[in-house]
């Protein structure tokens, strides 16, 4: 990795552990990278890959028993470009897509961010975390449509009180290993929570949900994206 | 030693400071020269120089950075021949964080000075790993209390939300 060419995701690594790569989107100064350093505190060794402007951080961790090591990856600033580079997506096993609570310009440029992931991966887990919560909590009690149109799991956060972002990571990295793994058990469980959810706000009209859904069943879906970001060195 | 107030001297530039000595209680003032600056002078090296000169260091270390960089910016403004009140009205629109405003499109130096204002508000309600009440996985369920409004950012005829 010293000469700066990306992790291979599809083996393990050198201790045996499965890899998984979790990637954080959305616009400059939202607060990706205050959200890493939090979930990481002091445990982790950044690297960066020279090649593609970006930052990675290893993290390693249990799920279901089974050793684990996450690779978050940080854009480094590349979101300026207002798109990242396909190597940024390519073998990623789910998604953080973060905005500011405080600026709305932020969350208007979701679909955008949302948009250029599912051109590269179709359908893995994607997350949404809104933060700066701590600036004015009293954003806590509106809903936001976007997540809930796109059945993506939404989290209030805040980097600097610390709310909720150990939740947020730790379901983003249970979501890479279920994708990764093909299990489709977590994706039930996050369903089932969803489908609660639509429960309490009824008369929308659902109809159309399942067309982009942040969390489709990870199914077969493995291959499929591979073949998607196939043009990531062009 | 107590910190009072932080201004400029036009000509020749420099930052000046009150302060309160601890143990006297007696006002003083300090003049700190900004040797060779004038309208070319890089801002953010002159701010650097002089937080790092060891003879001023111990009496700025109370202010911010972002701050030092603004006086010292207004000087220089003056020195271009910006008037006082369009320099002030431009420092604060650039501290300014304007919801609507895409970061993404705005240059380096912009965005530096942005980050830098949303920083204060982040290190102010930072809670540290050495703080007594910090808790590493803090989880708060904003949903359970129900009756969610919808926020005023949804726009019904856009289809993406």
């Amino acid at each position: 990795m010293a000469d700066g060419s990306q992790p291979d995701y599809d083996s393990k690594s050198e201790d045996g552990d499965n890899k998984v790569k979790v990637i954080c989107l959305g616009d400059s100064a939202v607060g990706k990278s205050k959200l890493v350093e939090r979930f990481l505190m002091d445990g982790y060794q950044p690297q960066q890959l020279s090649t593609f402007a970006l930052t990675l951080f290893r993290y390693k961790t249990k799920v279901s028993n089974e050793n684990i090591a996450v690779d978050f990856w940080d854009t480094a600033g590349q979101e300026r470009f207002s798109s990242m580079h396909p190597s940024y997506y390519h073998q990623a096993h789910a998604c953080i897509l973060v905005f500011d609570t405080t600026r709305k310009i932020t969350y208007k440029n979701l679909p955008n961010w949302f948009k250029e992931l599912r051109q590269y991966r179709p359908e893995i887990p994607c997350l949404c975390a809104g933060n700066k919560i701590d600036v004015d909590y009293s954003i806590t009690k509106k809903a936001f449509g976007f997540p809930k149109k796109h059945n993506m799991p939404f989290y209030f956060v805040s980097a600097s009180d610390g709310t909720n972002v150990v939740k947020c990571f730790r379901d983003a990295i249970k979501a890479a290993v279920a994708y990764k793994n093909n299990s489709t058990d977590f994706m039930d469980e996050i369903m089932r929570e969803l489908e609660n959810f639509d429960l309490e706000t009824e008369g929308e009209d659902k109809s159309d949900e399942k067309s982009d859904s942040g969390l489709d069943s990870a199914g077969d879906s493995q291959g499929k994206d591979d073949q998607a970001t196939g043009t990531s060195t062009s | 030693m107590d910190l009072r107030k932080c201004g400029i001297r036009f000509d020749s530039p420099a930052i000046v400071i009150t302060y309160i000595k601890k143990d006297s209680g007696k006002l003083h003032r300090r003049t700190m020269p900004l040797r060779n600056f004038n309208k070319h002078s890089n801002i953010k090296k002159t701010t650097e120089e002089l937080k790092n000169n060891p003879r001023h260091k111990q009496y700025l270390e109370k202010i911010s950075i972002i701050q030092l960089e603004k006086l010292i910016g207004i000087i220089q403004d003056k020195l271009k021949g910006i008037s006082l009140k369009k320099s002030l009205e431009t420092h604060k629109q650039l501290e300014t964080v304007d919801p609507s405003e895409d970061l993404n499109k705005v240059d380096d130096e912009t965005l530096r000075i942005k980050k830098a204002v949303m920083d204060t508000t982040f290190e102010k309600n930072r809670k540290k790993a050495d703080d007594p009440d910090f808790q590493y996985d803090l989880e708060v369920d904003f949903e359970k209390d129900n009756a969610m409004e919808t926020i005023e950012w949804d726009d019904e005829s856009d289809p993406d939300f």
